[in-house]
């Protein structure tokens, strides 16, 4: 039995829309104009006990929504969703004992009280053992080097702190399943590094099933074998990302610098290539790996623009998505997932 | 059975803690509040005065009694002020229902559990402030038998409870709109008139008694309060809390069965 597993679900808004001023608002009292708005559509794909999986796509493609129908907040407007065996709606607060979830956004903790306190209040919420705690606590101090904190109140710490201290409140009560939704957002890359290696190594020693979303492909990168791209709130990838790079990643690109400032009207360039960005001493051609070369490229500018250095880009995940996103393989995509 | 009851309660401890220290760290409300409180205790006890002058009885209430009630009933007044709706507009709005749906506790039970807290912590910050100064400069009279502060002690916890389930209703309307001061603000007049905060119930007339008998304000502060202050002999305090009994059982269904359809109409705001 998958951990998680969805099957045609789907996720409509209803909202009120209003005119603006005074007269809008009391018409909508009287006679409501509700707009509706599809966020998630026919959404199918499950999820294995012990994964680790990004879920990705652009802003407003319907991951949030995701993350909340699967804690059990958000009640589906279609379909069926079960976790670990549960259908997380209904059975809403046995869910809950065997989740942990972090909202990038918000705070699980208490703002007046202290890191500290906070922690023993989630104990208790979750009924845990007193030793049990004692032992899962100074863990995890040291690991998200928490030891400083434990005595300050949430509304005084950092981005970076408060989101260290909201994740060992998630991974305290041990859960099986863990939701992350955007857990790095606005992070420096130090934090970024000490939260991934704790995810991981919560992963690796619990088994706990992971699934993450973000617009940090580092974090994908780092932590998950397997992605799932969603897009106006269906699935437009499911599989392991070196599939993705493999066949998305046709795409490489070259950055030049040269000595004089360029004439780009004047270049020509060979077959397969584009200009991705240039400035006034700065070019960067992307090219196809399929039709030309690395080396093919160089040579044909090189004389062209005078380059008093040049550097090749590895074929990185984030051009990819960016492809992904803009379009270009959504088509290829769909077929590949029908197929 | 007795390890889970002892989980239980440690929880209960925690929530109660929490929202104790949460009330602590609001100290400058506090005095405002409070001396809006002194104020109008002194404006009720000046018009009763003025009302009653040259009477013997009012609406069956001599001038002692009715002081004595008014006073109470303002000590009890800001318990039955507030209520749940605010909170929960709060929470919905900002989007941090989502969190508070996802903690293995029923919320019901939670804020009942910070209903409870809250009004320990009011009574006896009531009772420290402005229930000395009711004492010593309107010579407030309390009776001596402990059987009678028992009962009033049983009876405002039961019509604490009844309110709460009362409020929880509309609180729940917070899940289907957002803007709920509106209806904070005519719940708040409701109250604070059919509680009888402001005229001891037995002086209206009989159609409007009849009326605040039919809605469950009056058992969290009237009933009380009349108690106290001898307007209800003790004798009546079984079939006070029979009838308590009967409107806390039907309310704790009834906002059960709302809190779960609510639920399901949740929408979260924000990302
Ligand atoms: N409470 C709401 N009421 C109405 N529409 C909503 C609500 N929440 C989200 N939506 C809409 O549903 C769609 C999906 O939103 P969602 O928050 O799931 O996106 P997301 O993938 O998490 O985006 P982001 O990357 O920006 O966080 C968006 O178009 C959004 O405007
Ligand atoms: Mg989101």
């Amino acid at each position: 039995m998958p951990t998680i597993e969805l099957s045609h679900v789907s996720k409509v808004y209803r909202t009120i829309k209003k005119d603006s001023g005074l007269r809008g608002a009391v018409k909508a009292l009287f006679r409501p104009h509700y707009v509706e708005k599809v966020a998630v559509h026919d959404l199918s794909f499950h999820v294995d006990a012990g994964e680790v999986v990004g879920y990705i796509g652009v802003n407003g493609a319907g991951k949030s929504t995701t993350i909340k129908m699967l804690t059990g907040i958000l009640h589906p407007s279609g379909g069926s969703i079960r976790v670990l065996g549960r259908d997380p709606h209904r059975e809403r607060v046995a869910n809950a004992r065997e989740i942990g979830v972090v909202f990038g956004q918000r705070t699980q903790l208490w703002w007046d009280l202290a890191l500290r306190e906070s922690l023993n209040l989630i104990a208790n919420i979750y009924e845990l053992e007193p030793a049990r705690y004692r032992q899962l606590l100074a863990e995890f101090a040291q690991t998200l080097e928490l030891e400083e904190l434990l005595s300050v109140p949430i509304r005084s710490m950092s981005l970076g702190q408060k989101m260290r201290a909201e994740l060992a409140a998630t991974f305290l009560h041990q859960p099986r399943v863990v939701y992350l939704d955007e857990p790095t957002i606005g992070l420096d890359v130090m934090v970024k590094e000490r939260i991934r290696a704790f995810i991981r190594d919560q992963n690796q020693r619990n088994g706990t099933t992971v699934m993450l979303t973000t617009h940090d492909l580092d974090d994908i990168e780092q932590l998950c074998q397997r992605v799932i791209i969603i897009d106006a709130g269906s699935v437009v990838y499911d599989g392991p990302l070196s599939t993705i790079k493999q066949r998305f990643g046709t795409f490489r690109s070259i950055a030049f610098e040269t000595a004089h400032p360029l004439e780009i009207e004047h270049l020509i360039l060979p077959l397969g290539t584009a200009i991705a960005s240039h400035g006034e001493r700065a070019l960067e051609v992307r090219f196809d790996r399929t039709v030309t070369s690395a080396s093919q490229v160089a040579t044909a500018l090189m004389p062209q623009i005078e380059a008093i250095d040049f550097s090749l880009a590895e074929p990185d995940l984030e051009s990819i998505i960016k492809q992904i996103y803009a379009g270009t393989h959504t088509a290829a995509l769909r077929e590949e997932v029908l197929v | 059975m007795t390890l889970a009851l002892r989980r239980k309660g440690r929880l209960y401890r925690s929530i109660a803690v929490m929202t104790f220290k949460q009330y602590l760290a609001y100290n400058l409300w506090f005095w405002v509040q409070l001396l809006g409180q002194i104020l109008m205790m002194t404006v009720f006890v000046f018009f009763w005065r003025a009302v009653y002058a040259g009477r013997g009885t009012v609406g069956g209430l001599e001038q002692q009694q009715t002081i004595t009630y008014i006073l109470l009933a303002q000590m009890i007044a800001p318990l039955v002020q507030w209520g749940q709706i605010l909170p929960m507009g709060d929470l919905v709005r900002e989007g941090m229902i989502a969190i508070e749906l996802t903690r293995p506790v029923d919320l019901q039970e939670r804020f009942y559990i910070e209903t409870l807290s809250s009004l320990g912590y009011s009574l006896l910050q009531q009772v420290l402030t402005v229930g000395l100064f009711a004492r010593f400069v309107f010579h407030l009279q309390l009776p001596s038998d402990p059987a009678i502060w028992a009962a009033f002690g049983l009876t405002l916890l039961l019509g604490n409870a009844i309110l709460f389930c009362f409020d929880w209703m509309f609180a729940c309307l917070a899940f289907y709109s957002t803007e709920v001061w509106g209806l904070h603000v005519v719940r708040e007049g409701t109250v604070m008139f059919f509680s009888g905060a402001l005229v001891p119930l037995v002086m209206l007339p009989g159609w409007l008694q009849s009326v605040a008998s039919w809605m469950p304000f009056s058992q969290a502060l009237y009933t009380p309060v009349a108690l106290l202050s001898g307007i209800i002999p003790a004798a009546q305090a079984p079939q006070v809390w029979l009838v308590q009994l009967a409107w806390l059982a039907a309310l704790a269904v009834g906002s059960r069965v709302v809190f779960r359809l609510a639920v399901r109409k949740v929408t979260v705001q924000g990302g």
